[in-house]
């Protein structure tokens, strides 16, 4: 049996662009259990996956951006509005699971218009653009909130934010559903393909007929929404909708998109590395917590990382481990190699 | 003419020789101007060793043999600063100028520009750069922006920028490719005045009339050797053009001639298409199953209209039609859904994503049209992906690698082929071989051959006349924006292709 044929055999060759931090991530998760008695129990892994949801679920949609070609500075002013509007929209007396409906859609048209078309359409600067909406929203959260926090006591807020389905925190539900979302689009439409071809080269996508500024405004419409879905799980969390908005998320998802193997340049990456890059900051920090090393090492950590994880890409580190890989596995299966296992043609001359 | 210097020629240049890899760029190109404020003009076609030799002239390129002397004196230039402290200014094709940028700044930058101790003193640049100007006789601000100015005046400051130097020899590289006609007289103007303060001016033109209103004398190129020099009044114009192609010249006629598998029916027909800044009053027809070759200078607008056709830029005025239907170009995607297909010249950046997969990059036009959220049919995609592989005799070990991985050839093999999938109509193929080795070049006109006979209808336009003489039934020669000539397969020649790009038929 080839193992590349196998499904762990194909999800390890499909890590490929993040290898490295893969491994680090299991090497850290082993130095932690068996240095941390407090780390790997089964409180302290919830708490620390459900913590990482809001980090977790704005990284997904980061990715999209990111595979585009852009960024977006935005998505924490982004979150806070939306928290707001959930507050304004529960005191109309509508129902909770509308409420998040309307939440997320509120989101996406906030990332799609304010984002999306000036980028897409208009063709302005990425950063020019996500900073003047970071800035825009950021004083209207001050504005409409009248720089007040209002505690969120209706149902909905709980459930999202701590209540336990099957025993896990509803915030892990959400990760789960949004990965597996982001995968299917990323890997299994042509929206998803679009994008990629877009990161890789704008010109050649248009070219090709690709509608370049429609699939950005759908591109930032997601990050909004992803971002709108974080906003609901932070005032789940706390149990309120507070006027601060959280100005660095944007750029710590940025940081685990990259470290995820992700390239700044667009085209290439993928949201199996983004899991792991936020893993990789989760973990970090709940581990040095536990160790008693103050946030700010953590931090001096994570920055030192993220260096040598892009640093790793430049000198084709990953490139290296995957060619022995391959090797491996084709030296040990003795048979056809990877293409033509899967029943696919093998196209040579 | 500025008195002369004893017998020594100002500039020397004797047994070049420079490879590239397995491409002999230059063997044995010899230059020499004999004297200060003469117009020395260098003619040569494209791949002639032009850029090469120019490139050593300027300090960018190191000779592999030859040498250089300056006023009988042996140099070798490290650098283009080094050639340039030794008095060898050059003016590129692009124009490299700052355009934010004032034009002193542009004509000073890097060297002129005045500092006082604490940061720079524009008064007295600003006096620098106008002296320059004034010597040039330009009338300009030397305040203006340089993005303000006219592509004339862009190109007269590049000059000025060049000269600020106290340059003894400059080179002109195809200067007036861009310019009107009464922007050339301006030019010539400003060479004119170069010459009487004896400034040798080496200028490359491919338009043999500006040859001979502005040249004192004249080096030939050809498969990098020099093939004809001397005074230029020693030569005309039909002496030049057999020179630049060879007397040997049959090219074409050598190629079988194609079976003209005449198909019935237009696939594309152009009246009075206008594209601005670029291309005017263009008629032109193509058939099913015919190939159009257009030729033409850099420049000409071949390119311009390619893209229009194609919807990716502007058309102001002007009917088309596709397959004998009414076309009105208004985005790639809109082209694409009616039948054309499109090669541009950049594979590397317009024709392919070289990040995404072979794969991939085969079937991003053939979803053209379809849901965007619906899913591929990885099995469907691979037996089309299998047979067009096949079909192109693509060599790789796996469609799932990256196009980027691949060579020039197998790439743009896949740029073409991509279109196939779609089953086009017209194919629009700008530069279809740019950049490709020999054997790869002659896969892909058989393939386009092949492609024509099945009834498809095609507009190539290359700077490469002897491909197009190899490939098309019929060349458009365009000059300027518009087209001047239309030969048939038996009537065009190389030597006819480059008089009437150069204006003159």
């Amino acid at each position: 049996m080839n193992i590349d044929a196998t499904l762990p055999g194909r999800a390890w060759r499909a890590t490929a662009n993040f290898r490295p931090i893969l491994i680090l991530v299991v090497a850290m998760f082993v130095f932690f259990t068996i240095t941390q008695g407090a780390f790997a129990t089964n409180q302290n892994l919830k708490n620390m996956l459900a913590d990482s949801a809001i980090l977790w679920v704005i990284a997904m949609g980061m990715t999209f951006v990111l595979l585009s070609g852009g960024f977006d500075l935005s998505v924490g002013a982004t979150a806070a509005l939306v928290g707001i509007f959930m507050v304004k929209v529960l005191a109309l007396g509508i129902p909770g699971g509308v409420v998040l409906a309307l939440m997320v859609l509120f989101g996406a048209l906030v990332g799609a218009l304010l984002n999306g078309i000036p980028i897409g359409r208009l063709n302005l600067s990425v950063f020019v653009v996500t900073l003047a909406s970071m800035i825009a929203l950021t004083g209207l959260v001050e504005l409409w909130s009248g720089s007040e926090s209002y505690y969120v006591t209706a149902p909905i807020a709980a459930m999202i934010g701590v209540d336990n389905v099957l025993g896990l925190p509803v915030p892990i539900w959400i990760m789960a559903a949004v990965f597996v979302a982001a995968l299917y689009v990323q890997r299994f439409t042509f929206f998803g393909r679009d994008v990629y071809a877009i990161g890789g080269s704008p010109v050649a996508a248009r070219l090709a007929g690709i509608r370049v500024p429609r699939t950005l405004m759908i591109v930032y419409g997601l990050m909004g929404a992803c971002a709108a879905l974080a906003g609901a799980i932070a005032v789940g969390r706390v149990g309120a909708a507070t006027p601060t908005v959280d100005s660095t998320i944007a750029l710590q998802a940025i940081a685990a998109v990259l470290l995820g193997g992700t390239a700044l340049t667009g085209g290439s990456g993928g949201v199996g590395g983004t899991a792991v890059g936020v893993l990789f900051i989760a973990i970090l920090q709940n581990g040095l917590s536990l160790a008693g090393v103050s946030s700010d090492w953590q931090n001096v950590v994570t920055g030192v990382i993220l260096l040598l994880a892009v640093l790793s890409d430049r000198f084709n580190f990953s490139d290296l481990l995957r060619r022995s890989a391959e090797d491996e596995g084709e030296a040990g299966a003795g048979g056809p190699p990877a293409v033509a296992a899967e029943g696919q043609p093998r196209l040579n001359a | 003419m500025a008195a002369g210097t004893g017998h020594s020629p100002v500039l020397s240049l004797q047994g070049m020789h420079k490879r590239y890899g397995g491409v002999h760029a230059l063997r044995s190109a010899d230059l020499t101007i004999s004297a200060p404020g003469v117009v020395h003009i260098l003619l040569g076609e494209n791949g002639s060793g032009k850029s090469t030799l120019l490139g050593i002239l300027s300090g960018q390129t190191r000779p592999d043999q030859g040498t250089m002397t300056l006023g009988g004196r042996e140099v070798r230039f490290s650098s283009p600063v080094d050639a340039l402290a030794q008095g060898i200014a050059m003016v590129s094709q692009e124009t490299a100028v700052a355009p934010e940028l004032s034009v002193a700044e542009n004509v000073l930058l890097g060297r002129g520009l005045v500092r006082r101790r604490l940061g720079l003193s524009w008064g007295r640049t600003e006096r620098r750069a106008r002296a320059v100007l004034d010597r040039l006789e330009l009338d300009c601000d030397p305040r203006a922006r340089v993005a303000e100015l006219r592509p004339d005046q862009r190109q007269m400051v590049e000059i000025a920028r060049a000269l600020s130097s106290e340059a003894r020899i400059l080179i002109l590289d195809e200067p007036t490719s861009s310019l009107t006609d009464d922007e050339v007289e301006a030019l010539f103007r400003v060479v004119r005045q170069l010459k009487r303060e004896g400034v040798a001016v080496i200028f490359v033109s491919h338009r043999l009339p500006e040859v001979f209103a502005i040249g004192d004398e004249v080096t030939v190129l050809r498969d990098g050797a020099t093939v004809a020099a001397g005074p230029i009044d020693g030569f005309d114009e039909g002496l030049l053009v057999e020179a630049m192609v060879g007397a040997d010249s049959a090219y074409g006629r050598e190629a079988a001639p194609r079976s003209p598998a005449r198909h019935d029916g237009t696939a594309l027909t152009v009246r009075g298409m206008r594209v601005a800044g670029a291309v005017r009053d263009v008629d032109l027809e193509v058939g099913r199953g015919e190939i159009v070759g257009v030729s033409g200078l850099v420049g000409a607008g071949r390119s311009e209209m390619l893209e229009a056709i194609f919807g990716a830029r502007p058309i102001v005025a002007g009917t088309l039609t596709v397959g004998g239907e009414s076309f009105r170009p208004s985005s790639p995607r809109h082209s694409i859904e009616r039948g054309l297909g499109f090669l541009p010249p950049d594979r590397k950046g317009q024709g392919l994503v070289l990040g995404l997969s072979v794969q991939t990059n085969l079937t991003m036009v053939q979803t053209i049209g379809r849901s965007r959220a619906a899913i591929p049919r990885p099995e469907a995609e691979w037996r089309r992906v299998a047979g067009i592989c096949e079909r192109m005799q693509l060599r790789m070990a796996s469609p799932r690698l990256p196009v980027g991985s691949l060579s020039g050839g197998n790439q743009q093999k896949i740029a073409l082929a991509k279109w196939l999938l779609r089953d086009p109509g017209l194919l629009l193929l700008d530069e279809p071989t740019r950049g490709v080795d020999v054997a790869a070049k002659a896969e892909i006109h058989a393939h386009l051959k092949a492609i024509a006979a099945g009834g498809v209808g095609m507009l190539v336009s290359s700077s490469e006349n002897e491909e197009l003489i190899e490939l098309c039934d019929r060349i458009l020669v365009m000059s300027r924006g518009r087209i001047v000539a239309s030969l048939s397969q038996d009537e065009a020649t190389e030597a006819k292709l480059v008089s009437s790009a150069g204006g003159h038929v």
